[in-house]
């Protein structure tokens, strides 16, 4: 799926194409809606450049900062170890993902491909897992890590709980269901192992749907806040979420550095959005789809 | 051909670990929650049962059934969500240049974060002086700046504001693929009957886009029964002002870890799932008739 690049499907192609001139009225409209969805962004930004003489609040409201300067950056760079945040859910993103993607592509192989006994009864059950919120899970969860695994604290503690994902079975299930049998036959009979036609023949014919179940789970590693701030009391180990949360809590009364520090924090993702849409919508829409 | 027990055995091996971390971070937990939920407990010292204490005291609990009351009344946004995001869908299906620039900026608020988007609204909502007491003075619609933010009748309907903000442009796209699905012969028959541009959506792309309708409306539904991170980051941890903004996962999340009161938060979980258990089976319900 291409939604956001500018490629239509072919029923629109034939069209005879209106002038410029003619789209006036949308393009009014657009600008319209994109307004809403950017403003608070860009007063974000404002805010972060403004000043020591600028208001940050006042009736009328100023948007545009008289005396911009970049020393609210540079404020909350020296106070707070931002990148070190960001490096904090850049590793706890990556390897979820790498467990997550790695753990659902093996369980689905054998759902989409083999026979056996259990497999109706083991498909209905991780069915059935889908219902149960994840914010149920917590309390239990939380003994778990400080009592069982003694790992809160760490950024284990952030991974092994979102190793399992039913969503990520399902949808990379599908995929291997639409690879031909011939294939993984004439890998038996040129004597490879189960192992080896999985990670050899299987999951190079499925990479877009790993790609899509990768890209959902890390938005949706990188955006936690609720686990995470309950995981995580040492500052050298927040991840951007939670780091933001506790900037907010330190500069209370200063909002140019609290609007810096968010500006900051937005910026990785925003990069890895520019970069790459096309997995970002996909991935995101095509995971909850499958 | 009989198989050896080692090929036997191979589905299952590629299942063991997904079981493995299920039954940790899932099932157990799951029946965990449920009996804790007839206990006291505080983390500290071991649970204590209590049989349906807990149960009853949650009917007495005005807070509670008031995060019952408003996790319900979140629902209001799904209703709103698939209507702005159906006419941002037909907006944006035109093949005009620049078209991918403006759908990128729509899904921005999707992948930005609960947190740093937080911040944003507390500055549009800021009583002494932010954009929207700007706007609404210079329209003349108040008097004086109203402080939105620690007014407890503008918690909830703030929160919901975000949400629908934050996931317009990601049901956007699903409509998107929905509407480009609908042949385009469906438009030309309706305009040769006479229909104009806005009737030709009402009888054309709405009829065609139920499916992704009744997907949306599910997923979008269940998310706003567990809506926390929007109270949260609004209210600064607090739920608002007399607990105006309080949810059912947030309360869930007080009641276990700000008050440790373990065995009381369990129960509320237990709610919770009910709820989201009833309203599943009637999701499901609505999306068998759909398919008849």
């Amino acid at each position: 799926m291409r939604i956001l690049t500018e490629q239509l499907p072919a029923s629109r192609a034939g069209r005879p194409r209106t002038p410029w001139v003619s789209h006036l009225f949308w393009y009014a409209l657009l600008g319209l809606a994109s307004l809403v969805t950017v403003l608070p962004f860009l007063w974000l930004l404002m805010t972060s450049l403004k000043g020591p003489t600028d208001a940050v609040f006042s009736l009328p409201p100023q948007f545009i900062p008289r005396d911009p300067t970049l020393n609210n950056f540079v404020k909350v760079w020296q106070q707070l170890a931002i990148w070190r945040f960001f490096l904090n859910s850049l590793f706890v993103a990556a390897l979820t993902v790498t467990l997550n993607v790695a753990v659902s592509a093996l369980a689905a192989y054998p759902l989409a491909k083999m026979r056996f006994a259990l497999r109706e009864p083991i498909f209905y059950l991780l069915l059935a897992t889908l219902i149960v919120p994840a914010e149920l899970t917590y309390i239990p969860g939380y003994i778990l890590a400080v009592q069982v695994f003694q790992y809160h604290d760490t950024l284990w503690a952030l991974i092994f709980p979102n190793v399992f994902s039913a969503f990520n079975i399902f949808l990379l299930r599908q995929a291997f269901q639409s690879v031909p049998n011939d294939l993984i036959d004439a890998a038996r009979i040129d004597g490879a192992n189960e192992l080896r036609i999985w990670w050899q023949v299987l999951l190079p014919t499925i990479r877009p749907a790993v790609a899509t179940a990768a890209v959902f789970t890390a938005v949706t590693s990188w955006n936690a806040l609720l686990w995470p701030s309950l995981m995580l009391r040492n500052r050298d180990l927040y991840t951007l979420p939670v780091g933001l949360t506790a900037l907010r809590g330190m500069f209370t009364a200063d909002f140019r550095l609290i609007s810096a520090g968010a500006i900051m924090v937005i910026i990785p993702i925003l990069v890895a959005f520019v970069f790459a849409q096309r997995y970002f919508v996909s991935g995101l829409t095509g995971a909850v789809k499958g | 051909m009989s198989r050896s027990l080692p090929n036997r055995l191979t589905p299952y091996l590629f299942l063991l670990p997904a079981l493995l971390f299920m039954a940790t971070f899932t099932l157990y937990p799951l029946l965990s929650v449920a009996y804790l939920s007839f206990t006291e407990y505080d983390i500290l010292t071991p649970p204590q049962p209590v049989g349906l204490e807990n149960y009853r005291e949650l009917l007495g609990d005005a807070i509670f059934w008031l995060s019952l009351r408003n996790s319900f009344t979140y629902l209001l946004v799904t209703p709103v969500i698939i209507v702005l995001a159906i006419a941002l869908a037909i907006v944006v299906n035109r093949r005009i240049p620049g078209i991918g620039i403006f759908r990128a900026l729509y899904y921005i608020p999707v992948i930005t974060g609960s947190v740093a988007i937080g911040i944003a609204w507390q500055f549009l909502f800021d009583g002494s002086g932010g954009p929207v007491n700007g706007a609404l003075l210079a329209l003349g619609l108040i008097e004086k700046p109203i402080v939105f933010l620690t007014e407890p009748r503008f918690t909830l309907p703030i929160a919901m504001l975000m949400t629908t903000w934050m996931g317009v442009g990601y049901y956007m796209v699903v409509f998107l693929a929905g509407l480009q699905a609908i042949p385009e012969d469906l438009y030309d028959a309706a305009r040769i009957d006479g229909c104009n541009d806005i009737q030709k959506h009402w009888y054309v792309s709405v009829p065609g886009l139920r499916p992704s309708i009744v997907f949306v409306a599910v997923i979008s539904s269940l998310s706003a029964l567990k809506v926390f991170d929007e109270i949260y980051v609004l209210t600064n941890g607090t739920g608002g002002i007399l607990n105006s903004g309080s949810t059912m996962v947030f309360y869930l999340w007080k009641q276990a870890f700000r008050l440790q009161n373990v065995g009381y938060a369990s129960a509320v979980a237990m709610v919770l799932l009910v709820i989201t258990l009833a309203f599943s089976i009637g999701n499901v319900r609505l999306l068998e008739r759909r398919e008849d």
